[in-house]
């Protein structure tokens, strides 16, 4: 599904080591606007605890979190 | 002069000999029952018996190696003017008490000579660090680190080297005639010998017990409680 | 600013105190030797660096609150309210600190800066400018063990992944993660990330020894955060872990300051001895190699390494020759950086700065020193077991093209080991 659904960002994580996909996130969260949404494909398997983790806890919705091919794809939209 | 000195050179030097004795035992006392950081501080590597603790301690405190290492003028400097001002401590020694063994051994005469010679580079060499330190921290690259108190400190510090060397050099009273007016202190039963009344080095001694005694009194409340508390600091870097 | 709020923060300045910070407080000359000493005020020869200038801002706080003279007669010491001036001053020199503590090093009395400036974090936290970045980490970090049902399957499903992996380079199609395992001898304590999970499960299936993984990761945004009640329920994760499980000791990761944190700083939040050791996964490959329990190729790195020694596994965690044995034992040419050991200069990457991007490029500026020591070593592989040390150096090797190679030592020890599995890849090399 998240094939389908535009990004306002996409964010390529491939070979960053955790937790810096999760930091990557954190980090470029404030560039799109409220209602907006991050597209991020991680390479590392701790992104599949961590993004998630970071979105609940800073009040962000995790739209999908999936495997695809080996890669992790998240979709994120920003609430506040 | 007879005020001027009654109260530097008297009543001056009791009140600062009590600030500064309970003051630094009241900042002593506060240390000691402010309880310990539960986290240890120390740095690696480190020695494992507490006798090399100590002994490391005592080598931070007094040689500092570090520090020459990282900047080898300050350190000299400021290796300089703390041995130089305990030279001149111990040399003030002389006023408790003729150093007898010494004038046995030197003579008369001899010891003079020693005691001009020793006091007088030591007095050049404190001159010498002052104004290097005032110096560094007046034209340094970091010259807003200081603050008023580091300043005040110097400008004390300066006043009573300055007096001093002027008492040493241009003055002709011999640590004799300084003995008695000291020994009467120590007595209290304080009295200014008539020599010293009526020389014009009478105001220096003023002036140099002036800035020493405020230089007491304020020491408990300044940074200079480090004479103290670089031991215990030191010995928390091995903990 | 508000009366109210000032109270408070002097108020945190007040249960935070000991008899070390009091000291530290009262005893700096302002002598300034340990402006030398700081790679980030070396650099940039910024005033708010210069380590002394940082521990400044907390003495001016305490002068006028906790000293007579200081209340009298503020301008004595420049004593002043924790105001937003001060406080935005504060947060700039603090949350830019590494935590190397090479400043304590050289300082003639080993004032800690660092430690004064962990108290600075815990007021600006209490006047809600805690750096929003390490917080949002840590928060992420409680958040999953505290919904640890929520993730438990997705976090075991990617210990399987990694364990297809540990199976094909050992060669052993019993070759394990073992996760939860009850009495084992070691609770092995890693990253959320792979790279530093495989090597060391390849590595503990070779010694043979019975180990398990912590559910949990070693970082611990909440330690550079500065809230010590977050960063001990980060820690309390994998400690409390290890109690229940019954190990003999808690292995922690090449990463540094999760090493001193479990080491050094846990017992002291938690008030309690460990009931098991502590050691760092370098200190145990060191032994393993020592004791024959894995081999190395001795050759197996024929350009020229050198390593890096992390600030808070060297001169703050003790560990300085291990992991060099380990390079020595696999490459043929080490070279070591000078100054070295204890008195290494910090690489710029530690205390959470490279999670801060507002700080990216100051912090690349900062690593100018070490950039230079390792272009004189003329090495091509730098070694260094830190992950945050290893970001630096990598952004270093982009930014002033070094042309190295940045490596985990266990990274190396895992090419340097002949495994069924790498046989293949040595032979087509070769
Ligand atoms: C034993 C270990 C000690 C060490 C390592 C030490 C170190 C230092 C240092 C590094 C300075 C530099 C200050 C500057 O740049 O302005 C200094 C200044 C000073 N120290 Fe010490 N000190 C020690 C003991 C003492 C003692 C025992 C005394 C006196 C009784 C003393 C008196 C002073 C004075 C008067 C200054 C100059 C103050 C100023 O700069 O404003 N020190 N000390
Ligand atoms: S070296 Fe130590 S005493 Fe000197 S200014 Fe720095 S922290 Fe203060
Ligand atoms: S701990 Fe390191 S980064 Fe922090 S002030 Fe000291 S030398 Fe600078």
């Amino acid at each position: 599904m998240s094939e389908e659904m535009k990004a306002d960002l996409e964010l390529d994580l491939k070979g960053l080591l955790c937790p810096m996909p999760m930091v990557k996130v954190s980090q470029n969260i404030a560039s799109v606007a409220v209602g907006g949404t991050i597209r991020a494909v991680a390479t590392d398997p701790g992104s599949m605890a961590d993004i998630p983790a970071w979105a609940k806890s800073t009040g962000n919705e995790l739209i999908s979190a999936e495997k695809i091919d080996g890669e992790f794809v998240f979709m994120v939209k920003r609430l506040k | 002069m007879e005020t001027f000195l009654n109260i530097s050179a008297v009543y001056g030097v009791y009140l600062s000999i009590s600030v500064f004795v309970i003051g630094m035992s009241w900042r002593t006392y506060q240390w000691a029952t402010t309880p310990k950081s539960p986290v240890r501080l120390g740095m690696f590597p480190k020695p494992k018996t507490g006798a090399g603790r100590v002994l490391k301690m005592l080598k931070d405190t007094l040689i500092a190696p570090q520090s020459a290492r990282i900047e080898p003028l300050m350190w000299a400097f400021a290796f300089a003017i703390h041995v130089a001002a305990l030279g001149a401590f111990i040399g003030h020694g002389r006023l408790l008490h003729e150093f007898t063994p010494l004038v046995t051994w030197l003579g008369e005469d001899g010891m003079n000579t020693f005691a001009a010679w020793s006091g007088g580079t030591a007095g050049i060499v404190m001159l010498a660090a002052v104004v290097f330190w005032i110096a560094r921290r007046t034209f340094g690259p970091f010259k807003q680190l200081s603050v008023p108190e580091d300043y005040l400190l110097l400008a004390l510090l300066f006043g009573v080297i300055i007096m001093g060397d002027h008492m040493r050099f241009v003055g002709t009273i011999h640590a004799a005639t300084y003995r008695e007016w000291f020994q009467s202190l120590l007595v209290f039963k304080p009295e200014i010998p008539a020599e010293i009344l009526g020389s014009s080095t009478g105001w220096s001694l003023g002036a140099h017990m002036l800035f020493t005694d405020l230089f007491l009194i304020y020491f408990p409340f300044s940074k200079l409680v480090h004479a103290v508390g670089a031991f215990s600091a030191n010995l928390v870097r091995s903990e | 600013m508000e009366t109210q709020q000032m109270t408070t923060l002097v108020g945190v300045l007040d249960q935070k105190m000991n008899r070390q910070l009091k000291q530290y407080l009262d005893i700096c000359a302002r002598c300034a030797i340990c402006k030398d000493a700081c790679h980030q005020y070396v650099a940039t020869q910024d005033f708010k660096y210069l380590p002394a200038r940082r521990a400044e801002l907390i003495r001016q706080i305490y002068k006028k609150y906790f000293t007579k003279t200081g209340e009298f007669v503020p301008a004595l010491y420049e004593a002043r309210d924790p105001d937003e001036n001060l406080l935005d001053e504060l947060y700039e020199s603090t949350y830019a600190c590494t935590g190397c503590r090479r400043c304590m090093y050289y300082c003639p009395f080993s004032i800690d800066t660092a430690w004064i400036l962990s108290v600075a974090k815990a007021i600006l936290i209490a006047a809600g400018k805690g750096n929003e970045m390490l917080g949002q980490l840590a928060d992420a970090a409680l958040f999953k063990s505290d919904n640890f049902e929520m993730f438990k399957d997705i976090i075991v499903d990617g210990f399987k992944d990694i364990e297809q992996q540990v199976k094909g380079l050992t060669g052993d199609p019993d070759a394990e993660i073992p996760v939860d395992k009850q009495g084992a001898d070691i609770l092995y304590v890693a990253l959320a990330g792979a790279h530093s999970i495989l090597p060391a499960a390849v590595i503990f299936h070779e010694a043979k020894v019975s180990w398990t993984l912590s559910y949990f990761e070693a970082a611990n945004y909440g330690y550079f955060f500065g809230d010590a009640v977050k960063a001990r329920k980060i820690a309390d994760r994998f400690m409390d872990e290890a109690k229940r499980l019954g190990v003999k000791e808690v292995v922690i990761t090449e990463c540094g300051h999760a090493y001193r944190v479990a080491e050094i700083f846990h017992e002291a939040w938690s008030g309690e001895k460990h009931p098991f050791k502590v050691r760092h996964i370098l200190e145990v490959i060191d032994e393993y190699i020592t004791d024959g329990r894995i081999k190395v190729r001795p050759d197996a790195i024929k350009e020229p390494v050198t390593y890096h020694d992390p600030c808070q596994i060297g001169r703050n965690g003790g560990i300085f020759e291990q992991p060099r044995n380990i390079v020595r034992a696999l490459a043929s040419d080490f070279r070591d950086m000078t100054p070295n050991r204890e008195q290494q200069w910090c690489c710029g990457g530690g205390g959470g700065l490279v999670a801060i991007s507002e700080m990216d490029e100051f912090r690349i500026k900062s690593g100018t020193i070490k950039a230079e020591q390792i272009k004189a070593t003329g090495a091509r592989i730098i070694a260094s077991p830190c992950e945050n040390c290893r970001l630096q150096m990598e952004g270093l090797n982009d930014s002033m093209e070094l042309g190295i190679e940045v490596k985990a030592i266990m990274d190396l020890v895992l090419e340097a080991m002949p495994l069924p599995g790498s046989f293949a890849k040595d032979a087509s090399t070769d």
